[in-house]
């Protein structure tokens, strides 16, 4: 396909995007997940119709890498906050708690499938693999709860905290992203580091530039300058951790905290920030479909079971834990963990961060485990939370209709 | 673009801060350049999209206590980014970064027809007229002169016979009738200028195009046989024009029709539907060989005078340009083509001198002849120096019919188009402010900031 018509294309998918992040439009089309636009860049990806060819998708990398940090910096930005409240530090607690031991649950059981069935690759490209599908996995998409208490009217202490816990489990996953990413730095580095400490540098690169844009817009800068600066700021952040080897999320996650942190105008920064974010992610999300190559690896259906029966197990644990510290979540049942199942924008985020990082058979890999967890998720995820929030009354009735997991949404 | 205005001391120490945080941002990208070696070509594009556009934002902030223009500023920190001093950006990035000026230059030709009053044009007609005869007859006739008499310090003109050397000047002279939509909008974008000086010098700036477009095509036509002896005059290249006008036309009336029915109808998530324009219609323009400036001017005036969408329209594009138009002009900077602005200056500058000298007493003749009111006849030439893309464009058209001294002849449009470039919109916008056109409204800043025009 020619490129200005995969642009135009995208745009499109741009604006219908953008339709999407009014309250009318959750309740009305979409999965949480946002899959449903995955299955439509495979479709027209390399693999089936080919309209989106391998050239063009090298070509639209450039865009895909600014698309993934501006997510990771909207991400950064929301980290800690559900909607204009601050998370709860026992939510914070917990959910990060929960996307470690969600992500070590998938990473070991991906491991010791790879390990167990002799798949191909080295022992480095195996941890590779197993950590980024840990870390693609152990988080929950913030717009999964959002998407049920919009459509279902809910209202209530468990959907408070399990949405709390869905905006607080990124920090995790993004740091993993961060060591892994390190573990295979560039040769073409001049500057010589240790090992150790490029994960840190990672970090420090995205808190120092999320700084120097918060004391930039600071002082009450016009309103185009301030977009300016943020657009600014967030492609040197991007450009120069890519130009590095780091990871481009990991540095765009921790620019938006230090900008989120450090600016008095937190709220405002994030009411211009928020409706980008939809428009940008459901194009990525397309990119991200048309990369997916199920041929990577033969053990790959094995690896992508056994991090979906890995994720299963672990929320089962999460949602025990969260029982402990929580009477509503006690009222739910003991699979209120399960509510917790859908992935998304983070999780095809990182497959697709692997993808262009470690391209073949790593990223291959990561990417399509990333998206089939998703899918998964949406059998589970939504139907569960509909389930819990029914059990711990915060939603009065049955929805007609939307019995069947997923389809509802 | 303007600023708020807050306390002088304030404004001081906001300048403390922000040049140290630039020179900081800057100096990471100087570690990072020459530390790692480039491998994602695209993606070192992106980011120096981001730099420019920081760098030019900062740029204008901490010059603005000298009054010039925001759009210098942009320019300098282009310079200084560029390939030719600190080599953040180098020259390969440059050229990629030429669909940010495809989409700028659709966003600059849209806002400019939208800007057009038929109403307003109407009234002017007579100083508009005036001013386009004695300007683009006076600009070419005395460049031309100027280049002849000044042979002798051009290598590429030496040898050639007297014909060919009247053609080249002939062509030098067209070059010099073209002016700067972008650097005018520009100008215009961050003072939100109003007022006669302001109407005249878009209307001008805005339908000259056309008549560039015509008349280089018709001295190409006319000169070709004395540059090639077995070429002959030949109306070819008019039915050419034509269809690329005409069809142009027709095409920025539709355009034009579709966008008012849009905005009225749906009006929202404009900054896509203008991305849209930026990059489709502008592939398909090139696929069919109009003109592009042309189009997308014809299709903002007709939003303008044909609907009643034409405010709304305007202000969509200010929201989404003013990025745009940061980086637009920090890339022209980048562009510069330093080394050859030192190697023919002296040329460049009794050029620029000579055409600058020209439009001045031409504006004076028109506005005389045209019995304008004072302040036109005063300060309309201002608007009229800046050249930018469009001379170069035509220097490239030039470069590509005449191989044997094209080049040559393009390197001596960029040098000049430097000159002019730089000193052009300080100039407008010195005149603005004299004559009282700048708006003192400022632009909306925290708490009012909201998200751009995704949702309207």
């Amino acid at each position: 396909m020619n490129a200005i018509l995969l642009l135009m294309g995208l745009l499109v998918l741009s604006y219908l995007g953008s339709f999407l992040v009014t309250g009318r439009a959750v309740r009305g089309t979409g999965l949480p997940s946002g899959v449903e636009y995955v299955a439509l860049g495979f479709v027209l990806g390399p693999q089936v119709l080919d309209w989106v060819g391998h050239d063009t998708l090298e070509a639209f990398e450039p865009v895909v890498q600014v698309a993934l940090g501006w997510l990771a910096f909207a991400v950064g930005m929301d980290f800690g906050y559900a909607g204009d409240k601050r998370v709860r530090a026992g939510s914070l607690a917990l959910g990060t708690f929960g996307a470690l031991a969600t992500g070590s649950a998938v990473a070991a059981a991906a491991w010791f499938t790879m390990r167990r069935l002799h798949a191909p690759g080295s022992f480095s490209e195996h941890i590779l693999v197993a950590g980024g599908v840990g870390a693609a996995c152990s988080e929950t998409t913030r717009h999964a709860v959002r998407w049920i208490v919009e459509r279902n009217s809910a209202r209530g202490p468990l959907a408070d905290r399990l949405n709390e816990l869905a905006h607080a489990d990124d920090l995790f996953p993004l740091l993993a992203v961060a060591f892994l990413f390190a573990l295979e730095p560039t040769r073409n580095v001049a500057v010589r580091v240790p090992l150790r400490d490029w994960p840190a540098l990672t970090v420090a690169l995205g808190l120092v530039l999320g700084a120097g844009a918060a004391l930039l817009v600071r002082s009450d800068l016009p309103q185009d300058d301030t977009w300016a600066v943020l657009f600014g700021v967030s492609l040197i952040a991007i450009g120069t951790s890519a130009r590095l080897a780091m990871s481009t999320l990991t540095a765009s996650f921790f620019m938006g905290i230090a900008v989120s942190l450090l600016s008095r105008h937190r709220r405002e920064l994030r009411a211009m920030v928020a409706p980008t974010e939809r428009p940008v992610l459901l194009p990525a999300l397309l990119l991200a479909g048309a990369r997916l190559d199920f041929r990577a690896s033969s053990a790959l259906p094995w690896i992508a079971a056994a991090a979906i029966a890995a994720r299963l197990a672990a929320k089962v644990v999460v949602g025990w834990t969260l029982a402990l510290v929580s009477r509503p979540a006690r009222r739910a049942g003991p699979l209120v963990g399960l509510s917790l199942m859908s992935s998304g924008a983070l999780a095809m985020s990182i497959g697709l961060a692997f993808a262009l990082r470690f391209p073949g058979l790593v990223g291959d890999t990561v990417l399509v485990v990333a998206a089939v967890t998703a899918t998964a998720g949406e059998f589970v995820g939504p139907a569960r939370l509909r389930g819990a929030l029914q059990a711990a009354g915060e939603i009065d009735a049955p929805i007609a209709g939307s019995a069947s997991p997923g389809t509802a949404l | 673009m303007s600023r708020v205005v807050t306390g002088g001391k304030r404004d001081i120490v906001r300048r403390l801060v922000h040049a140290p945080l630039l020179a900081a941002f800057g100096g990471l990208l100087f570690f990072v350049t020459r530390s790692v070696p480039e491998v994602h070509g695209g993606l070192w594009t992106i980011t120096a999209i981001g730099f420019l556009l920081l760098a030019g934002t900062l740029t204008s902030e901490l010059i603005e206590p000298l009054g010039l223009p925001h759009l210098t500023a942009y320019l300098i920190a282009g310079v200084a980014a560029g390939p030719h001093m600190l080599r953040l950006v180098d020259e390969h990035t440059v050229t990629l970064l030429s669909p940010v000026n495809t989409l700028a230059l659709a966003l600059i030709a849209l806002a400019g027809g939208a800007e057009l009053d038929f109403a307003d044009m109407r009234r002017s007609a007579r100083s508009l007229g005036w001013a386009m005869v004695v300007q683009s007859v006076s600009v070419l006739v005395v460049l031309s002169g100027v280049f002849v008499a000044m042979h002798s310090m051009l290598p590429f003109t030496r040898g050639l016979p007297v014909g060919a050397l009247v053609g080249v000047a002939l062509l030098w002279g067209a070059l010099a009738v073209s002016r700067s939509p972008s650097a005018t909008l520009g100008i215009l974008s961050q003072t939100r200028a109003s007022g006669p000086l302001t109407s005249f010098t878009l209307a001008f700036v805005m339908t000259s195009d056309l008549v560039v477009v015509v008349l280089l095509t018709t001295i190409l036509g006319c000169v070709r046989p004395f540059m090639d002896s077995s070429a002959s005059f030949s109306l070819t290249a008019f039915a050419a024009l034509g269809h690329e006008l005409f069809g142009s036309v027709a095409l920025g009336t539709t355009l034009g029709l579709v966008i008012a029915a849009y905005l009225r109808l749906v009006n929202r998530q404009m900054l896509v539907v203008l991305l849209v324009l930026g990059f489709g219609v502008s592939t398909v323009l090139d696929y069919l060989q109009f003109d592009s400036l042309l189009t997308f001017m014809v299709a903002g005036f007709v939003v303008r005078n044909m609907s009643n969408q034409g405010r709304k329209f305007v202000s969509y594009i200010e929201q989404t340009g003013t990025v745009v138009y940061v980086v637009f002009f920090a890339t022209a900077g980048a562009d510069l083509n330093v080394p050859l602005l030192r190697q023919l200056w002296p040329v460049a500058l009794i050029l620029a001198g000579s055409r600058l000298a020209v439009t001045w007493a031409a504006a004076r003749l028109a506005g005389r002849l045209a019995n304008d009111p004072p302040l036109l006849r005063r300060w309309s030439w201002s608007g009229l120096v800046s050249q930018a893309g469009l001379t170069i464009g035509l220097s490239v058209v030039i470069a590509r019919e005449f191989p044997g001294f094209g080049a040559s002849l393009r390197s001596l449009a960029v040098a000049t188009v430097a000159i002019n470039e730089m000193l052009g919109p300080v100039l407008f916008k010195l005149a603005l402010d004299r004559a009282g056109e700048t708006s003192r409204v400022q632009a909306p800043s925290f708490p009012s900031i909201r998200p751009p025009p995704l949702e309207s």
